[in-house]
């Protein structure tokens, strides 16, 4: 518990219209830590996230990543720092091949300034190479690798799901937000993603915040569990602590009503 | 009336075929148009903003390399990077307010700018001689076209219109246009342009600046649109501020659908296909008077955009499925 944690967000706020949808979040992530972001339907997981990333500007609040603010910067600058998120409702570049889908996230080439197309051919080149090769392994872990040369678009939901996912990796991030990660891939490859999770963050250091419904995936591959309830943070801790919660039990029963903890 | 054709209710002359200067200049503006249009295609095809003043950055074009030349007496060949420079500067006045704002605002905001342009034109009489237009911007251009002529001539084709060098030129140019685009588009810098086109959001969240971009491609626009206007100036041989109506943009929107989204050939086609259309129908011989010849040949033009929508409707060069999965 020595070390600073990765992302630290203070009183972070959000109304839309008369609506609060986040009503003055407040929560550290550990670094190194798988981390999910629970909470009934309409508790603002989705919206905390868009203020974290830039996507929206918070009311108030401050939000921090690895000692920089990251609030009122725009999505682009917070994804370079490594800072990087995605989406409940997929958001594949259809009209794009799934390995341009992949290729597009790869940080540090030097071709997508249009000064660096014309004056240095060799260095880009050299970098597509790199990255094209970085994005066939990744397809293959997610069993995506015979669809890189389709269009995105021709997808499955769950088939997309998995392409947003390698497309994040592919940005290399130090700190993963995922949206409902799970929802919508058959269980096998659910739980290969989980692996690579797991691997990630062993090997490479990845911290991850997750936001997920399924229980049993919380309960067995999270070390941390942070609950959300009407754009509050109410609980936090180790899973089985927070499952026992008095606050969370009666979030989830009394709140949007759907289901249990269990 | 011992003229075979006339027994026909419909039929073409002999001269529509033979008419060698006529074809020479729809020639050019099926070139003019193909340039006008590349840039269209590159902000709507390839970046996804809907640019509705192509006509305005092309009548910046034209009037700022005539009016250094013309009344400022600059070199006509120095006028020519200034011209791009000052169109540049426009792109950017009306892309920074407006592109950072939801789509449709950016669509309305080019179509004010290229209106506000056309009526500047029009009323400063002091800068652009309004309605009456510009002159004699074109000497230095006379002389390279009759040593082009020249040139052809040695080569033995003595009978050569004299709108022959401007046609080559064009074409010249729009096919390195093409050419260089198709090249730029197959690069990274290409790649993110597609994606702020699909979803800009997603491209954001991948760490893209999707405003540089998509401002990028506005500049590249309004300045292949500006080199439009300069050969259309040369082609008329004055600048007036009529050439510059809002019509000028949707016809470069048909082309592009005739041509295909996404695809810089295409619009090659699609300008061709359509000025041949537009123009050899002048030669249609009907029983009935030339206005209503002249609103035939766009109802025509109609009905061919419509049978395309109907039967493909991705265009001549489009890719179906890009256009499918658009959304
Ligand atoms: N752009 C918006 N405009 C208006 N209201 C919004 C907007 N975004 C979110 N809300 C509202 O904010 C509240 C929280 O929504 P949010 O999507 O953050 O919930 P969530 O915790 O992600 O729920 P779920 O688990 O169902 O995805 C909801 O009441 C929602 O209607
Ligand atoms: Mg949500």
């Amino acid at each position: 518990m020595t070390e600073a944690p990765i992302f630290e967000a203070e009183g972070i706020e959000k109304s839309f219209g008369g609506i609060r949808a986040v009503n003055g979040a407040t929560m550290d992530v550990k670094r190194g830590s798988i981390t999910a972001l629970i909470g009934p339907n309409g508790a603002g997981k989705t919206t905390f996230f868009n203020l974290i990333t830039g996507f929206y500007r918070p009311d108030r609040g401050r939000a921090r990543f690895d000692g920089r603010e990251v609030q009122g910067r725009p999505p682009y600058v917070i994804a370079r720092f490594g800072m990087v998120r995605t989406f409940q409702i997929t958001k594949a570049l259809a009209a794009m091949p799934v390995i341009d889908n992949m290729m597009l996230a790869a940080p540090d080439q030097p071709g997508e300034s249009l000064r660096n197309v014309l004056f240095r051919p060799l260095a880009w080149r050299k970098r597509e190479q790199e990255v094209h090769e970085q994005a066939i392994e990744l397809l293959d872990v997610f069993n995506l690798t015979r669809l890189a040369d389709h269009y995105a678009g021709t997808l499955s939901g769950g088939q997309r799901k998995l392409l947003e996912l390698a497309r994040a990796l592919m940005a290399q991030p130090r700190f993963l937000l995922l949206d409902e990660p799970m929802a919508g891939i058959n269980p096998t490859l659910g739980r290969r993603l989980l692996d690579h999770m797991q691997r990630l963050r062993a090997e490479d250091g990845v911290t991850f915040l997750f936001i997920e419904h399924d229980m049993e995936v919380v309960m067995n591959h999270s070390d941390r569990v942070i609950v959300m309830a009407e754009g509050r943070v109410i609980a936090e801790g180790e899973p089985q602590a927070v499952r026992s919660d008095r606050a969370v039990i009666d979030a989830y029963l009394g709140g949007a009503g759907h289901g249990g903890i269990e | 009336m011992t003229d075979p054709l006339a027994i026909f209710p419909l039929g073409l002359t002999f001269e529509a075929f033979t008419d060698i200067d006529f074809w020479t200049s729809v020639g050019i503006f099926a070139g003019i148009y193909t340039i006008f249009a590349l840039g269209l295609q590159l902000n709507v095809g390839f970046t996804g903003i809907q640019n509705f003043g192509q006509a305005g950055f092309m009548a910046i074009g034209a009037y700022s390399m005539a009016i250094l030349t013309a009344e400022e007496g600059m070199n006509f060949w120095l006028s020519l990077p200034i011209s791009i420079l000052i169109t540049i500067a426009f792109g950017l006045i009306v892309g920074l307010p407006s592109l950072r704002l939801r789509a449709d605002y950016f669509a309305i905001a080019t179509i004010a700018f290229a209106e506000a342009i056309r009526l500047i034109a029009l009323n400063a009489r002091d800068l652009t001689n309004g309605a009456q237009g510009i002159f004699g911007f074109d000497d230095s251009w006379d002389s390279i076209s009759e040593s082009i002529e020249d040139f052809i001539i040695d080569l033995g084709w003595t009978d050569v219109p004299g709108l022959f060098p401007l046609f080559l030129v064009t074409w010249g140019i729009a096919v390195l246009m093409m050419f260089s685009l198709t090249r730029v588009q197959g690069t990274p810098w290409g790649r993110v342009l597609r994606a702020v086109r699909e979803d800009e959001d997603a491209a954001r969240a991948l760490g893209k600046n999707a405003f540089s971009y998509k401002l990028q491609s506005l500049a590249i626009a309004a300045s292949i649109g500006a080199v439009a206007g300069w050969l259309l100036a040369i082609q008329l041989a004055f600048v007036v501020p009529d050439e510059f109506q809002p019509i000028v943009t949707f016809i470069g929107y048909v082309v592009l659908v005739l041509g295909g989204l996404a695809n810089y050939w295409g619009v090659a086609v699609g300008a061709i296909i359509l000025w041949t259309v537009l123009e050899g129908l002048r030669f249609l011989e009907l029983p009935i008077s030339e206005t209503k010849i002249a609103a035939l040949r766009f109802i025509i033009v109609g009905l061919v955009l419509i049978g395309l929508m109907a039967f493909r409707p991705q265009g001549v060069f489009g890719k179906r499925e890009e256009m499918v999965l658009g959304d």
